[in-house]
């Protein structure tokens, strides 16, 4: 009878030769990055276009897939593998580019050109490795947890294989560690949680793995909600299988037989390739009866969401599992007492496990090199809003927030960093005044009553109005209540009218004192969807309070996006596109003919169509305060 | 054994590898919308059987979550994403003027069914801001027009009303 490894050293075999085959191969390659923000830009368009050409022409090239690398802002990514093993990456591509990429490939054209980007693999004269750009300047020279995203095609096991996958899991099973050596390395490591909490993973899972009976259950949080946050679909797009190792090294390690991956609605590429990695682990030995010819069982299952935000609350997942409501249960008894069938559960969020291969097979000492006393290692995060290059990418924790500021291009021409939105609608809004005080770990955010949470970024700009992000998030958190505590329902609803009514014009002193009374009784709820739904408000209550006071009082928004404190007029009736923005107008609020055109500000919804067709004649200003009755009572 | 009607055996068909007790009512409930588009009463009753649950248990995760539905869908849903960066970038009044084109709310559709507007959840394609998806149910169309302003929704919105196709409207 093989031993785990010897029958992993025979996958790893044949895979090597199919991946070897696939890094060199014999004629050129083309390969586009297929992954959820690829697709948006109109990837599958590229890849057609190319392939239509390649036919057209029968040109000696070939056609593959990858993740795209982080660079989202350059997507569609493509990249050209030459015969020496060169890889180059371009973007964006758009289908009508596709005759130059195949020029390329085939050597038509030389390899230089507008579009590179960079080297993804070796070296060409005139082009810089990926590793070297700015974006990438905080990333370790080598990913860790990103290590093959964008290097191989994510819907190839044996392309997993051969960079290493399942290689601790197969040594660990070998008993080269025993379940209790890999908790002992994880606590060692200090990986904590990266939903956000930083809870050490190594203790939960000492807590599953002394649990009473023998059906124990390890669950995976892929309910990823936070708006602005996707570093957990990037792995599952991405590279799939490390994803799987993680739950399967978690299952050895607490005498775990079953395990679900709860993944959101809203990810069907994810869904998708992690079922297709599930089946193909099956199929190697990996996952299902006696895996690895061990004594061990154990059977994954991707369940899909269906549009719930509390679900990512680990026992609102549990019970949406279990054929219920989403609803978060009342903590005590936690999952490790009763879980998934009121089972001992253990629930880690995606890169959490995925980060336990890593740790397997290098060590905690080799893990703690990067990162900060208080946080080891590495996380991906994923930046957006107004700067000038969105994407992800994996830094060390404690790197400082400027300079991430900086690897992102900066803010886009002409605009200003106003604020940092961090964790989600659960989380923070700082001020950008704060960043030089911030670093990329929980601590300076706790330090100003703010959450960094799992890994989403977003910088807004000058051109935001707190109040309106405000009411954005309030609005969020009320709707995704559960429904369960008073406190949280009815509190956000509290929250969410104070908002709407002063982006009506009617902002009222004393919100400001109701906003904190809601948020005393927030604090009430069971579950930390009630308990956090009231920071965003009171950080922006503490950092943005001028903004507060301009609305209430001064009757002003200085961002010009609050409708009942804006108005739209016509400036200029000469201008030829008056005549378009009167089309586009959805409430026909714009009247009259030529020259003697009337905007009923009545009517107008402030939508901003009109300007968007006409941005010289017609002007989006301050309404000008309306004389102010004194009432008598 | 009670005499059934054609679509309850229909749906009975549809669910049938699903078990008690085994974490499968969401994907029933998905099996079922993907087959009808929506999860009628009568189906919500097969899958109660089928789970060993009372019907009012799967009315209530019906009613739970965000995607199942109780009604048809409309042909063409214009999915508004709610996500921070797109707000950023006058999200809000592309929303109104979306609706305001269609006259309807939002999650509501059009008399005739034709377009619907769903609130949608961000999915990280942020480069891309502010953006809606287009989905048609015929093609299973599910595709993201970005880079949008106000002006460009209210001209999208019309051309569905007035009955284009997904595909004639992502081509612009």
């Amino acid at each position: 009878m093989a031993s785990p490894l010897e029958r992993y050293e025979v996958l790893r075999a044949e895979a090597d030769a199919v991946y070897a085959a696939w890094r060199t191969p014999e004629r050129p390659r083309i390969d586009v990055a297929i992954d959820t923000s690829s697709l948006a830009n109109g990837a599958r368009e590229t890849r057609a276009a190319i392939a239509a050409l390649v036919e057209q022409r029968n040109d000696a090239v070939d056609l593959g897939q990858t993740h795209g690398y982080g660079m989202q802002w350059c997507h569609p990514l493509v990249t050209v593998t030459f015969t020496d093993g060169a890889s180059m990456v371009y973007g964006p591509v758009t289908a009508d580019q596709a005759g130059l990429i195949v020029d390329i490939a085939t050597g038509r054209a030389p390899a230089v050109s507008a579009l590179a980007i960079g080297m993804l693999v070796g070296e060409r004269p005139g082009i810089p490795s990926l590793r070297d750009h700015p974006f990438f300047a905080l990333e370790p020279r080598e990913r860790r947890v990103a290590k093959r995203i964008g290097l191989i095609d994510p819907e190839n096991i044996q392309h997993a294989i051969a960079t290493g996958a399942y290689h601790a899991a197969a040594r660990m099973l070998d008993r080269h560690q025993t379940p209790e050596q890999v908790r002992q390395e994880l606590i060692g490591s200090a990986l904590g949680g990266r939903g956000g909490g930083n809870f050490p993973a190594g203790t939960k899972w000492n807590f599953l793995a002394t649990a009473p009976g023998d059906e124990h259950y390890v669950i995976c949080n892929a309910d990823e909600g936070d708006p602005g946050a996707w570093v957990n679909r990037v792995i599952m797009e991405g590279d799939p299988h490390l994803l799987l190792e993680g739950l399967l090294i978690a299952a050895a390690a607490t005498g775990s037989k079953g395990g679900f991956i709860y993944i959101r609605d809203e990810y069907p590429l994810a869904i998708a390739r992690m079922e297709q990695a599930v089946r193909d682990a099956e199929a190697a030995g990996f996952l299902g009866d006696g895996l690895m010819g061990t004594a061990l069982d154990l059977e994954l299952r991707v369940i899909r969401g269906a549009g719930a935000y509390v679900c990512g609350e680990e026992t609102g997942l549990i019970n949406s599992i279990q054929d219920s409501r989403g609803m978060p249960r009342v903590k005590p008894p936690f999952p490790a007492g009763s879980g998934v069938f009121w089972k001992p559960s253990n629930v880690n969020n995606v890169e959490t496990y995925a980060n336990a291969p890593l740790v397997v097979e290098h060590g905690s000492d080799w893990y703690i090199q990067y990162g900060t006393e208080r946080m080891r290692g590495t996380r991906l995060f994923s930046f957006s809003g107004d700067i000038q290059r969105v994407g992800f990418m994996e830094i060390p924790f404690g790197v400082p927030l400027a300079g991430v500021i900086e690897a992102c291009g900066g803010m886009l021409p002409g605009l200003e960093l106003k604020a940092i939105q961090s964790g989600g609608p659960l989380g923070s809004m700082l001020p950008a005044s704060e960043v030089p005080n911030l670093t990329m770990e929980n601590a300076p955010f706790a330090a100003l009553d703010a959450l960094m949470g799992g890994g989403g970024i977003v910088f807004f700009s000058n051109r935001v109005c707190t109040i309106h992000m405000a009411e954005m998030f309030a609005q969020f958190v009320e709707e995704e209540s559960c429904g369960r505590c008073t406190t949280c329902h009815g509190g956000n609803q509290r929250q969410t009218e104070i908002f709407r009514r002063t982006i009506a014009g009617d902002g009222r002193r004393e919100d400001r004192h109701n906003l904190a009374l809601v948020d005393r009784t927030l604090q009430f709820s069971n579950c930390v969807h009630g308990q956090f739904s009231p920071k965003i408000v009171r950080n922006t209550l503490r950092f943005f309070s001028e903004e507060y006071d301009r609305h209430a009082s001064g009757r002003t928004c200085d961002a010009l996006e609050c409708e009942g404190l804006i108005r739209f007029r016509i400036t200029n009736q000469d201008d030829p596109l008056l005549a378009e923005a009167q089309d586009i107008c959805p409430v026909a609020a714009i009247t009259g003919t030529p020259g003697n055109r009337a905007l009923n500000e009545a009517t107008c919804i402030r939508c901003g169509a009109c300007t968007d067709v006409a941005p010289n004649a017609i002007v989006r200003e301050a309404k000008p305060a309306a004389p102010r009755v004194l009432a008598l009572s | 054994m009670p005499l059934e009607t054609e679509s309850r055996a229909q749906i009975r068909a549809l669910v049938s590898e699903f078990r008690p007790n085994h974490g499968d009512l969401l994907a029933a409930l998905h099996r079922v919308q993907h087959e009808y588009g929506y999860i009628s009463r009568e189906a919500m009753e097969v899958v109660a059987e089928q789970l060993h649950l009372f019907a009012a248990q799967v009315y209530g995760a019906v009613s739970y979550y965000e995607e199942f539905r109780f009604e048809p869908p409309a042909a063409v849903d214009i999915r508004w994403c709610s996500g921070p960066a797109c707000r950023g970038r006058n999200g809000g009044g592309i929303r109104d003027a979306i609706l305001a084109t269609l006259g309807v709310e939002m999650d509501g559709q059009t008399e005739d069914g034709r377009v619907g507007v769903r609130l949608g959840q961000c999915i990280g394609t942020c480069e891309l801001a502010p953006q809606v998806w287009i989905e048609e149910r015929a093609t299973h169309t599910n595709e993201i027009i970005g880079d949008l302003n106000a002006a460009k929704a209210v001209k999208i919105a019309r051309a569905l009303r007035d009955g284009a196709s997904a595909a004639e409207v992502l081509r612009g």
